[in-house]
This record gives C-alpha cells, sequence and structure tokens, in this order.
C-alpha cells in the first residue's frame, strides 16, 4: 500500500498568497471584498493567484496558487468559472452554467 | 436552473450596493461634487450633455420598463427576486440620469419635452423591439434583450464614457462608475440564467437571434446618428477641442487601448460598435446562441 502511494505523481505545492481588503473594490460584502479587485486592461497583469472573470471583467483573487481545473466563483456578477490554461499559457476563467 | 442565484438575496444587494459602493453618495456620486465648470459655462457643450443623457434617460426608462415586466413572467422565485433588485437599480438609473439633467439646467417642467426632443428614434426603435417581447411575457428572449443586449450595450457606452469623463468630469465618472458596478449583477444574470434555461428550450433560438440582429441594427443606427451626422460631427469635434484646451491632450482618458482625445469621430463610432458587437457575440457564443451580423445603418 505504501509503495503505491509513493508512485502517486506529485503536484508542486502551491504557492500561498495573503490578501489585505486594500485594492477598493467595494462592489460585495465587505469580508469577500479582499477576493476581487478591478481589472485596469491589457496591460494590467494577473498574478498567479488571479483569474478575470470574463463575464463582468473583475479580477478573482484566490489565497493560493491557481491551477487548471480549480473551480472560482465570481461574487460580482455570480458567475461559476472553471479555470483553464489559455492558448498563450496564461490562465483563463470558463464560464460555467 | 437558478442554482447559480443561491447565493444571492436582498441581503447580498443590501450589503453590496446602497451599503457598498453606493454607501454616502447622493444621486450616485459624492456629496457636494457639481459638474464640471467646462460643461457648465460652455452652451455647446453644456448642450451635448444634455443630448446624451438623454439618450440614458430613454435607455434606463425602458430597462425599467422591462425588468419590471419581467418579473410576473419569471419562472421561479429566485429570478423573481433578482429582477426585483434589478429593477430598483433601474429606477435608480433613471433618477440620477434625470437628476443629471436638472443639475445641466433642464427645468422640472421641461424635462419631458426635453426628452421627446432630443430622443433619438432609433433608441426608441431599440426599446420598442424589447418591451414587444417582454409585454407578450415571453421570458427568455426578454431577458436576452434586457441583460444581454440592453446592458451588454449600456456596459461599454458607460466604460467609454467613464474613460472620457474620470478627469474633465469626476461628478459624473462617479455617477457612471456605479451604474457600470450594477451592470455586472444585470449582464451575470442575463448570461447564467439564459446559459442553462437556453439547453432546456434550444426551440427559442431563431426568436431570440431574430430579436439580437435587429436591437443590433437600431443600436448602430443610433450610434451613426450621433457620431455621424454632420451637425453632430461638427459639435464633437469642436467639443474635443475645448476638452483637450481645458485639460491636455490626456485629458480626455484611454478606453480599448485608445486615447480618445486622438480619434475623430468616425473612428470613436467604429472602436464602440466594433467592442460592443464583439461583446455581444462572446457572450451569445457562451450560452449557446449564434451572433446575427446586423445590417450596417
Amino acid at each position: 500500500m505504501s509503495a503505491e502511494i509513493a508512485k502517486l505523481p506529485t503536484e508542486p505545492a502551491r504557492r500561498k498568497y495573503e490578501l489585505f481588503d486594500d485594492t477598493g473594490f467595494d462592489e460585495v460584502p465587505k469580508k469577500y471584498r479582499k477576493f476581487y479587485r478591478r481589472w485596469g486592461g491589457e496591460g494590467d497583469p494577473l498574478a498567479p493567484n488571479e483569474v478575470l472573470c470574463p463575464v463582468c471583467k473583475i479580477v478573482i483573487r484566490s489565497n493560493r496558487e491557481l491551477r487548471p481545473g480549480d473551480r472560482v466563483y465570481c461574487m460580482a456578477c455570480m458567475a461559476r468559472l472553471r479555470v483553464a490554461e489559455g492558448p498563450d499559457g496564461a490562465l483563463v476563467g470558463l464560464v460555467e452554467y | 436552473m437558478a442554482d447559480f442565484l443561491s447565493g444571492y438575496s436582498i441581503q447580498y444587494w443590501l450589503e453590496s450596493c446602497p451599503q457598498g459602493y453606493l454607501e454616502e453618495t447622493e444621486y450616485g456620486h459624492k456629496a457636494g461634487v457639481s459638474e464640471s465648470d467646462l460643461i457648465l459655462g460652455d452652451d455647446l457643450l453644456r448642450e451635448q450633455a444634455i443630448k446624451v443623457t438623454t439618450q440614458m434617460v430613454v435607455g434606463e426608462r425602458c430597462a425599467l420598463a422591462a425588468s419590471s415586466g419581467l418579473i410576473n413572467a419569471a419562472p421561479d422565485e429566485a429570478a423573481k427576486r433578482f429582477l426585483a433588485t434589478q429593477t430598483l437599480d433601474e429606477a435608480r438609473h433613471v433618477e440620477i440620469f434625470t437628476q443629471r439633467l436638472y443639475d445641466l439646467g433642464v427645468g422640472k417642467n421641461d424635462l419631458e419635452s426635453t426628452l421627446r426632443e432630443h430622443a433619438n428614434p432609433n433608441l426608441v426603435k431599440f426599446a420598442e423591439a424589447l418591451l414587444e417581447k417582454v409585454e407578450a411575457k415571453d421570458f427568455i428572449p426578454g431577458v436576452v434583450g434586457q441583460n444581454i443586449i440592453l446592458e451588454g450595450m449600456a456596459f461599454s457606452v458607460f466604460e467609454m464614457l467613464y474613460a472620457g469623463n474620470q478627469k474633465l468630469n469626476p461628478k459624473f465618472a462617479q455617477t457612471l462608475a456605479g451604474t457600470i458596478a450594477d451592470e455586472r449583477r444585470h449582464v451575470g444574470f442575463g448570461e447564467n440564467y439564459i446559459g442553462a434555461l437556453i439547453k432546456e428550450q434550444p426551440e427559442k433560438r431563431p426568436e431570440i437571434e431574430k430579436l439580437q440582429k435587429e436591437m443590433s441594427y437600431y443600436m448602430l443606427a443610433t450610434f451613426a446618428d450621433q457620431f455621424r451626422d454632420n451637425d453632430a460631427r461638427a459639435e464633437l469635434e469642436t467639443m474635443k477641442k475645448r476638452a483637450v484646451e481645458a485639460g491636455g491632450e490626456e485629458s480626455q482618458g484611454t478606453w480599448q487601448g485608445a486615447n480618445l482625445a486622438e480619434l475623430d469621430p468616425e473612428e470613436m463610432e467604429a472602436l464602440l460598435a466594433s467592442t460592443v458587437l464583439g461583446e455581444f457575440k462572446t457572450r451569445l457564443g457562451r450560452i449557446g446562441l449564434e451572433y446575427q451580423t446586423p445590417a450596417q445603418p
């Protein structure tokens, strides 16, 4: 049993992020504001713990590094998203209805 | 069906909107802020601001009639409650943009005549196409027309106006910022709700696509009237010149990567139209509808 576990592919540990409510985003109830920020347009790069909501163009922030397959929720527009890798390798959010 | 609305409640709306980004505002902007002196002191700019704000009041009156009309046609309780909050959002938009007309010098007794004088006939036809579906209690086309087409258009137009007014007219920009925040919920509801519903009722697709094509045409015709008409074009050129004189080249901001001060009216119309139509195409594609290219006015 322990030999089988040893063979399982291991995923590199995810980086953790401490989020502060310092982005000025005020479109959701206070306790959730730290998980979102406004997007500054094409010149505003996303961090590894961030993904853009394609429905309302708000950046969703996680307290850990995001990876393809993760599911996130955009509270600003109520869209449920699955994180995927875009054509350029950057993470994108795909809406799940 | 309304699973995505499970986290939504009137309480959520209260904490996000009146107790969130609208806290300590009056008529959508910070207390004590007034219209820019540049606009109030220049008859041409003031008149143009009245014309633009008229279209916003007309559009928001349509949105108010549509969202309130859709409540009783909604198939479940969660959607009815969402549309009730949207109805109040739209009523607020009507009120704040009407207040802007008053702030620009329109007398209260002259409001309706001002709206009749300046309302763009193509925008009125855009509204009529949508309200026909709402009056027939045709829910899915009504929500697509209201929450994807109308709100999608408003989202882009308001963002462009926000970029153009952020430095020159902070009061109007603040009013727009709160409205844009509301629109996020409205387009989110439209996409999420219809995205699920259209899978259950695919026979509705042709009717919805026809409505999208019709509304898109009237939208483009409205843009054409605003930017291409010779008088409007001359006014826009003069306005831009005066705004640059007052605030410099950077005063009108950037939108979609373009410096608005550098665009001539045709370029501005093309940028706005392509952005809005591009968004329609993307949004409709996501929910399984085929975008229909409208005729060019």
